[in-house]
């Protein structure tokens, strides 16, 4: 038995992305929770679940349960492991419906991540304790650091350049800049801007990097079952699940065999293909977690569209435009729409499949969504039909 | 620079004697006392033969580098850019993170043969790599 098209995304709710929102995380989760709410057709009475992701974040579900007047949660959750959470709340959310132990269980994401507490930033002073005291005292102390260390080594590996990061962030910024939701609407880059952007930490660029955000993103899930009851078209779960690799850290599973490869992607991806019961080349649209460039390049290859190494090719052919096989981060994700720490792909991702997407790909019935990397991860594959 | 509030590890009861050790300028690392497996991150049991038990063994302090970055944005007070923070794979099997220092680290290659030296920041001693001639 698995939990293949048993509970579905029947609402999606969402702010503005912007540098400063004005107003609380809060609110902003408020907003969007009621905005998907609305969207499913729900009233705020009949949540009965919430699955938060758990790294910085200030909003609690009690917060939110007194601000909507609710007195009781049935299953209420949290997910480890900042951007890598993000379809693991999905993942929880499908586990509590499917289980009978919630009836509507809200995810949600609310950050003023650009106003507020930029996760770019280090923390300074204080004792380092966890996986930080091995790092941070030698001065690497940020996650572009942190990834740069997978990057350099991913170039090694395959005899890469840095050129192939650019082209991600030209492909990227280029659906953002035809979706006006986008930070980055109207501001495509070029290869040339990219090679000529200033370095955060070789190898890694400003294009390199995505952005910073201040909004909010909020998802409603049933059982496919409740789904039929409801007025919109649902994005039916054809897979959810959560990933690991050998010796994982936080972010710095540095001594594993091969750190060119994203183990935690590759068990991800293996458990929703085993699920979905499809392959890889059954999918139709891809939003890939793109916190840094080059881990989208192992993330494509992680979930099987290229062998290691070979993902660049991709980029090249065409296969990832809007017209292509498998259209990619067709809002623009984080480097070109905003940083909603994967939230952003998953409501996207719903979009694609009711077909009312900005940049809408054709034909699309399967949707992979997939979270941060570098990290225990997680994904989902949404489908138009129950199949 | 050195007097600079540099990130300190706090220690806890299983990396204490890891940090204690680098304060006398020796890089230590576990043993596994059943199957001889040496690990890192410090932990409590072995992941290849599950037992608790094990001996601190000192590091050769040689080793090359397997990855780097050199950092030109500066995020953190005490440490003023550009600097180079390599990853490396140590005689002993662990890869371990530490400041590039010496020549051609600046635009380091994968592969250089390193030694660990010393430096004394107020709190922590901490250990720096450096090109290791007699190596390469």
């Amino acid at each position: 038995m698995t939990i293949r098209n048993k509970a579905a995304i029947v609402g999606i709710g969402q702010t503005e992305f912007s540098k400063n929102s004005g107003r609380s995380t809060h609110r902003m989760a408020l907003e969007a929770i009621l905005g998907a709410l609305d969207d499913a057709g729900l009233e705020p009475a009949e949540i009965d679940g919430m699955v938060k992701m758990g790294a910085n974040d200030d909003v609690f579900e009690i917060d939110l349960l007194r601000s909507l007047g609710l007195d009781n949660l049935r299953f209420f959750a949290e997910i480890p492991h900042g951007g890598g959470a993000a379809c693991g709340t999905i993942a929880g959310a499908v586990a509590a419906v499917t289980a009978g132990m919630a009836d509507v269980v809200v995810t949600f994401r609310a950050l003023n991540e650009r106003s507020e507490r930029r996760f770019g930033e280090s923390t300074v002073g204080g004792g380092i304790g966890g996986w930080m005291q091995y790092n941070m005292p030698h001065g690497l102390v940020t996650p572009a650091q942190w990834i740069a260390m997978y990057a350099q080594r991913y170039l090694h590996e395959y005899g890469h350049t840095t050129e192939e990061f650019g082209r991600v962030s030209v492909l990227t910024r280029k659906h953002a800049a035809t979706n006006p939701h986008a930070m980055m609407y109207e501001r495509p880059v070029t290869l040339e801007e990219h090679q000529s952007s200033r370095w955060i930490t070789e190898p890694l660029r400003l294009l390199d990097c995505c952005l910073d955000t201040d909004g909010a993103c909020a998802t409603v899930v049933v059982s496919a079952e409740k789904a039929k009851s409801l007025k919109g078209t649902p994005a039916y779960i054809a897979a959810a699940a959560q990933g690991t690799g050998t010796r994982s850290e936080m972010m710095t599973s540095y001594q594993r065999k091969n750190i060119a490869r994203l183990e935690e992607a590759e068990t991800t991806g293996k458990e929703l293909y085993r699920v979905a019961e499809i392959e890889p080349k059954d999918i139709d649209v891809a939003e890939i977690y793109d916190h840094f460039t080059p881990m989208v390049l192992m993330a494509l290859e992680a979930y099987g569209f290229a062998k290691p190494g070979e993902a660049p090719k991709l980029f090249q052919n065409g296969a990832l435009e809007l017209d292509g096989e498998m259209p990619l981060n067709t809002h623009g994700g984080h480097l070109g729409e905003g940083y909603l720490h994967g939230f952003g792909h998953i409501v996207e991702g719903v979009r694609q499949i009711r077909g009312t997407a900005v940049n809408q790909a054709s034909n699309v019935k399967t949707c992979l969504v997939t979270s941060g990397t570098g990290v225990p991860t997680s994904g989902i594959i949404l489908s138009q039909e129950a199949y | 620079m050195q007097d600079l509030p540099r990130p300190v590890p706090r220690g806890d009861r299983d990396t204490a004697p890891f940090w204690e050790a680098q304060r006398e300028h020796r890089l230590t690392f576990q043993r596994c006392s059943n199957c001889n497996e040496v690990r890192y991150p410090v932990g409590p049991m072995c992941p290849e033969c599950r037992s608790f038990e094990f001996e601190w063994i000192e590091s050769s302090g040689r080793g090359t580098v397997y990855s780097f970055t050199v950092v030109r944005h500066q995020t953190h007070p005490a440490f003023a850019v550009p600097y180079t923070v390599a990853l490396v794979e140590m005689e002993e099997g662990p890869r371990l993170i530490a400041e590039l220092k010496g020549d051609g680290a600046a635009s380091p290659e994968i592969g250089t043969a390193v030694k660990v030296e010393w430096v004394d920041h107020p709190k922590q001693p901490l250990p720096v790599f450096v090109p290791d001639q007699e190596q390469s």
